[in-house]
């Protein structure tokens, strides 16, 4: 399946029973707002945990009705992140959100040994752009969680990522590993994880995805450039998800897209036992909305 | 295309202008049977450098015609291989050829850095051409006898070479099968990181003209069958016509086995230098040590 747009991800809720989304400290203007839009749209039904005077004051202000919406009053912020894990742990709610909450602390509870969320995975994040300039959503990761992943790091990203591709219906991603070159340069590791994680994947050791690396950015979303190069590629100008070599090339790509290219994004954090919504502030309404139907359409 | 070794000492035959060959302290049996042979069978022009009455002493027990010679006495090997590499150097000779001269003073010779024959920026390792009568074709084999534990830039020098030697046979794109002990892909083996990258190096033409894959253990890379069996989706596929190995200690037991067992002649020579350098083990055939020099003559060609 070919998805063009993030509001296409609603198609896949079609036929499966709303989700149940916990938001924690949602005495959050954005993120609330977010929420309430999304339960408005039938995609999650909300769990608000955090200060509810405060709620009900930020949803009157923003015109929505909480009516019948099951609100949480704990005004202490590190009460409700932990709060919020273990209705996910118990199984009473689907999705994890962070509303009003530091993203270490919501973790630290998310990681708890007893009652977090740990699958023995890796957390990664993964981000999924819809840009006028490409023919189809693009996925980029890790622009938020790992900061300088090392091989295994990056198999274990790799693999959260196709299997939340998988899950979007995208049968066989094309993963771009992303280097300053397309060449295989001994100087710089990027290029040299790239080979190796292409050929892990030609010996299907990485499954479900095809895997070319090194590949300069243009090369990895312009055939045109690609061809230019003289590069054989079943990924180049193709590419479905595109791997970061570390976090500051990831970021500022992620920003680059969103400040220049004004590209839409839905985020979240992979490989948890549930998906976790975990936008940063500067993240636009619509932008946290397009991570919960994100998240809702892959959470189990 | 040469798909033999006799294919390919017919090739070299009867050039008009035969190569020039300078022999570094050419005084043993085994040297100058092969080297005789190969004058006469009008491959080369032999140039000995060695002492002259122990010359002519061989000469005289293997019954061999000193006139197909020309002999320069030298006093001592070191003055032999100091001359023998000038007159590479100079131009004056086409091919370097090793004697009774030890391999130690003979490549320190050959890798001084100023006066030696090594390109620059090149690796000293050593290609050999192996004619099996078991195997569909020729299998050319680095590194049997120069670089111990090869990192990944003197792997990838050791593939160009083998590659450069495998198109001068007529072999357009070479398949180049990197070999371990098993084809899976572990960060833990560094032999298969090295293939990893060097596969993808060929992918993007860094290295090339072949077709390259590793891990591949000898079944993989030889045996189309194996491929069908594992089912493992490799372009190399059971169709090598180069095998590149981790180790000496790999590769040397394994040119051995063949020759042993495997009823196989070969042709080997030291690769990354100016000039082909013949430089053989005792115990070669005596149609693999006439190989060498034919093969040293296809190398020394200048165009194709």
């Amino acid at each position: 399946m070919i998805l063009k747009k993030l509001s296409e991800l609603k198609k896949l809720l079609d036929n499966k029973p709303v989700k149940y989304l916990v938001l924690a400290a949602a005495h959050d203007s954005q993120s609330l707002g977010a929420v309430l839009k999304a339960a408005e749209s039938k995609i999650v039904h909300p769990i608000l945990i955090g200060d509810e005077k405060e709620i009900r004051r930020l949803a009157s202000e923003k015109k929505y009705d909480l009516e019948g919406i099951r609100i949480i009053n704990e005004p202490v912020i590190e009460k409700t992140s932990e709060m919020a894990v273990k209705m996910v742990n118990s199984g009473e709610a689907d999705i994890l959100m962070k509303g009003k909450v530091g993203t270490s602390t919501l973790l630290k509870h998310v990681l708890n040994k007893n009652w977090g969320l740990r699958t023995g995975n890796l957390l990664s994040h993964i981000a999924l752009f819809e840009v006028d300039t490409y023919h189809k959503l693009i996925a980029v990761t890790d622009v938020a969680m790992n900061i300088a992943p090392d091989l295994q790091d990056k198999i274990a990203i790799v693999n959260n990522s196709v299997s939340c591709l998988n899950m979007l219906g995208v049968e066989l991603p094309k993963v771009a590993v992303l280097g300053a070159v397309e060449m295989v340069n001994e100087s710089m590791q990027a290029t040299l994880d790239a080979a190796l994680l292409s050929k892990m994947n030609q010996r299907e050791q990485i499954k479900n995805c095809i895997i070319d690396g090194p590949l300069a950015f243009d090369n990895a979303i312009s055939l045109e450039s690609a061809i230019h190069k003289g590069i054989r590629s079943e990924v180049a100008g193709d590419t479905d998800l595109l791997l970061m070599p570390d976090i500051e090339v990831g970021n500022v790509l992620y920003k680059s897209l969103v400040f220049f290219a004004r590209a839409k994004v839905a985020s979240m954090i992979l490989g948890a036992a549930a998906p976790i919504v975990l936008t940063s502030r500067s993240d636009s309404e619509q932008a946290k909305y397009d991570s919960i139907l994100l998240a809702a359409a892959i959470a189990k | 295309m040469i798909t033999s070794l006799d294919q390919l000492a017919e090739k070299v035959k009867n050039k008009k202008q035969k190569p020039k060959l300078a022999v570094t302290w050419a005084q043993d049996e085994n040297t100058l049977g092969a080297v005789e042979k190969a004058v006469k069978e009008n491959m080369i022009e032999a140039y000995l450098y060695g002492n002259r009455s122990m010359i002519e002493k061989t000469s005289t027990r293997l019954g061999l015609d000193i006139d197909r010679f020309n002999i320069q006495h030298v006093d001592n090997e070191v003055v032999a291989a100091k001359e023998t590499v000038r007159l590479v150097k100079s131009g004056e000779v086409d091919i370097l050829m090793k004697g009774l001269i030890g391999t130690d003073k003979f490549l320190r010779a050959i890798l001084d850095k100023e006066n030696g024959l090594m390109k620059p920026g090149a690796v000293l390792s050593y290609v050999c051409a192996i004619d099996i009568p078991d195997y569909h074709k020729l299998l050319f084999v680095t590194d049997t006898a120069v670089l111990p534990f090869p990192d990944l830039d003197q792997k990838v020098a050791m593939a160009e070479y083998a590659i450069g030697m495998a198109v001068k046979f007529g072999i357009k794109k070479p398949r180049v099968a990197l070999i371990g002990a098993s084809e899976k892909m572990s960060k833990h083996f560094q032999n298969a990181v090295d293939y990893a990258i060097m596969c993808k190096m060929a992918e993007r033409g860094q290295i090339s003209p072949c077709i390259m894959d590793g891990p591949l253990d000898i079944f993989l890379a030889c045996d189309k069958k194996s491929v069908e069996i594992k089912g493992v989706d490799t372009p190399v596929a059971g169709d090598a016509d180069i095998l590149l190995f981790p180790s000496l200690e790999a590769c040397n037991p394994f040119y051995k086995g063949l020759m042993l067992f495997g009823r196989g002649e070969l042709a080997g020579m030291l690769t990354g230098t100016e000039v082909p350098v013949v430089l053989m083990s005792r115990s070669e055939s005596e149609k693999s040590k006439f190989y060498c020099i034919a093969l040293s003559c296809l190398m020394a060609e200048k165009n194709n």
